[in-house]
């Protein structure tokens, strides 16, 4: 058992996980889409993102890729929650389809990532 | 590749403090969210993530704009307690882990390298590539720099790339410390480049020297590899490599004791060759008779060979300068017993001694005990470091060889003025004769300093000529020997070699050799033909009345000679 492959595979899918758990619900629904989920998921994303830092391979570099475009999509879902709900003053409603569509690009990014990793492990002979 | 290289390192030093930043300010965010505070009207309320994450940043970064959006409760107090111990360590840890960072010894010389090939990379003149800095390589680098040459030098030691860095040569010399002998560093310094002239290589270590020149003819094949190599089979070897250029000191001392001793004049030219100053005292002529040779190591050998064609008797004290050393525990020659060795080999009635070790203080000793013994003795010293000029200097020796001296002069010939060269490899095929009519003939031409120069027809070098020659104009070397000031005399110049673009030389052309684009010549004059003659090669007026003897009249002049023509009617 390899203790740094455990603590990455914890990462990168718990990243996946939470981020499936925010946007799964009604996209209409506000309700079905907590906050703190959002939260954990960005700052699970950043973590996994840091430790696939430093891996020379190409595939260390396509996982590296998948997490930034996964980090961008959630930050960018996070502004327009702050935005909407602080600055313009409109209340959270009229943004929810924005805010849970770019969580759900994130999802994508974090899906192709998993199987990137899972493709990697099945390969490695130890 | 460098730059990458970089970029790894920062971020293989940067990932642990980058996560305990991020779980730090997670732990202390999430915290600030969930615990209740109390608003001004006395109403329960939850920070929201805006309000948590802007607070954190400016109190993790003790930046500290107080508490918002309303005063804390105690509860929320606790918890900030216990956040700012916690994130402004992180804090801290990543700044420093930042500052250690740029201290890096990797990421410094990653840094140089990368700047280095940057450098190097727009580096678009010609340039030469000096492997290792030390006496020799200094002295070549300065004359180098006087010809405007550029150059890029690589040591194996750090210590002497500061030490080089502080010369503060100009044009800029480029250097950097790395791995002599492998073939990324050569690659690093511009081998494969176009315009990498040559490469020159002069360690003391023969074999180490071998297996750069073929490390650099298998990196580039056109290359001008210049390598040092002190035995015959040394050369052989490098020879069959395809090495053309092989600097050997002691081979090259014994041709120039050689041609001292048996042909002077043809001395004096290769003197002039090599730019040193041409009145000849008396007492640098080298006498005939019996000669004692000193050390009988690689120079030894190879002057007693020189002796030998020269047909003159010599004896040899056969002294090891290390076993010396040993033997007398004491860097000095001259106790009773050598003396006695003197004596027995011959020095009263010798007239010449050499002194050839390989220890610069054990020669200046033997010397001085020959003396004491016959005062009337020539004294001919090998001086083995430029270090030790200023003692050989004070010593009063009558000839000395600085091998290191030898060699920086060839490699620097070689390289700036190759025809020069070229021509000191003819002159070792003629005889003294020959010799004694060309010193006669620059002797009675002048007694200023002359100056040697290489000129390539071509337009960058000879504008005007090139351009007259294209246009099907001819002229032989007679007419561009003209003074500038009065066309009808010579100027104090002397034209030593043409090659044409045949490779074919021929030594000292006369005045009717019809000059062709992209001949080079070898010339030699004093500073005021020299400039006068590139004036005529560069400039269309000054060739014009060369020519033909009239100035060439342009623009508004040409309508002055009209209007004068007019008025002759």
């Amino acid at each position: 058992m390899n203790a740094q492959k455990v603590i990455s595979g914890f990462f990168i899918i718990l990243a996946m996980t939470l981020n499936f758990g925010f946007v799964y619900g009604d996209i209409n629904n506000f309700a079905h889409h907590s906050p703190y989920e959002l939260f954990a998921a960005i700052v699970v994303n950043f973590i996994a993102t840091v430790l696939k830092l430093g891996d020379k391979t190409q595939l260390g570099s396509v996982l590296l890729a998948t997490s930034l475009v996964a980090d961008i999509q959630l930050i960018a879902s996070a502004i327009v929650w702050a935005v909407s709900l602080y600055v313009a003053n409109h209340g959270i409603a009229s943004s929810a389809q924005v805010i849970v569509s770019l969580a759900s690009g994130a999802l994508l990014a974090n899906i192709v990532s998993v199987i990137l990793f899972m493709g990697d492990t099945l390969k490695s002979k130890r | 590749m460098h730059s990458n290289n970089i970029l790894w390192i920062v971020i293989r030093r940067m990932r642990t403090p980058l996560l305990v930043i991020i779980i730090t300010f997670s732990i202390s965010i999430l915290g600030l969210v969930l615990i209740p505070g109390i608003d001004n009207n006395g109403h329960i309320y939850h920070m929201n993530f805006l309000d948590a994450f802007y607070f954190v940043t400016f109190m993790a970064s003790t930046i500290g704009f107080g508490e918002i959006p309303y005063e804390f409760t105690y509860a929320q107090r606790l918890w900030v307690l216990f956040s700012i111990y916690i994130s402004v360590i992180g804090w801290f840890y990543a700044i420093g882990a930042l500052v250690t960072l740029i201290q890096d010894k990797k990421l410094i010389s990653e840094l140089k390298i990368a700047k280095f090939s940057k450098k190097i990379k727009n580096l678009k003149e010609y340039f030469v590539i000096i492997l290792g800095y030390n006496h020799t390589t200094k002295d070549l680098i300065q004359r180098l720099s006087a010809d405007n040459k550029r150059i890029v030098v690589i040591d194996k030691n750090q210590e002497k790339i500061d030490e080089l860095e502080l010369e503060n040569f100009i044009p800029e010399v480029y250097a950097i410390s790395a791995n002599i002998d492998s073939p990324d560093t050569l690659r690093l310094a511009g081998i494969a480049k176009r315009n990498c002239k040559a490469i020159i290589v002069l360690f003391d270590n023969d074999f180490k020297n071998t297996k750069i020149a073929l490390l650099a003819r298998l990196l580039n094949q056109k290359i001008n590899i210049i390598v040092k190599s002190s035995t015959k089979e040394q050369t052989e070897h490098l020879k069959n490599l395809g090495i053309k250029s092989i600097i050997d000191p002691f081979n090259l001392v014994a041709n120039r004791f050689f041609l001292a001793i048996s042909a002077p004049n043809l001395w004096f030219l290769e003197m002039l060759i090599f730019g040193h100053k041409l009145d000849i005292k008396d007492y640098e002529a080298l006498p005939k008779g019996k000669y004692i040779i000193c050390g009988y190591g690689r120079m030894g050998k190879a002057l007693r060979e020189s002796l030998d064609k020269a047909n003159i008797e010599c004896s040899f004290i056969d002294l090891k300068s290390a076993a010396h050393k040993a033997k007398k525990n004491s860097a000095i020659f001259g106790d009773a017993q050598d003396y006695k060795e003197l004596v027995k080999a011959g020095v009263k009635n010798a007239v010449a001694i050499i002194a050839a070790t390989k220890d610069d203080l054990i020669n200046l000793t033997i010397l001085r005990a020959a003396k004491k013994i016959n005062p009337d003795i020539y004294t001919i010293g090998r001086e083995n470091t430029i270090d030790d000029i200023t003692i050989f200097n004070s010593a009063k020796i009558d000839r000395v060889y600085i091998l290191e001296e030898i060699i920086s002069e060839h490699v620097h010939r070689l390289v700036s003025m190759p025809l020069a060269y070229r021509f000191l490899e003819e002159l070792h095929k003629k005889s003294n004769d020959w010799g004694a009519d060309l010193t006669k003939s620059l002797k009675s031409m002048t007694n200023e300093d002359i100056e040697l120069f290489e000129v390539r027809i071509v337009k960058k070098e000879a504008y005007a000529l090139t351009k007259y020659l294209k246009n099907g104009g001819s002229i032989n070397l007679g007419l561009l020997a003209r003074s500038l000031g009065d066309r009808s005399k010579r100027s104090k110049i002397v034209f030593l070699m043409v090659k044409n673009r045949k490779e074919e030389v021929t030594l000292l052309p006369d005045d009717n050799y019809e000059v062709k684009v992209s001949d080079r010549l070898l010339v030699a004059s004093t500073q005021e033909a020299r400039e006068d003659f590139e004036l005529i090669i560069n400039n269309d007026n000054e060739l014009y009345y060369i020519l033909t003897g009239k100035e060439l009249r342009f623009g508004i002049y040409k309508f002055f000679d009209k209007i004068a023509k007019k008025g002759d009617k």
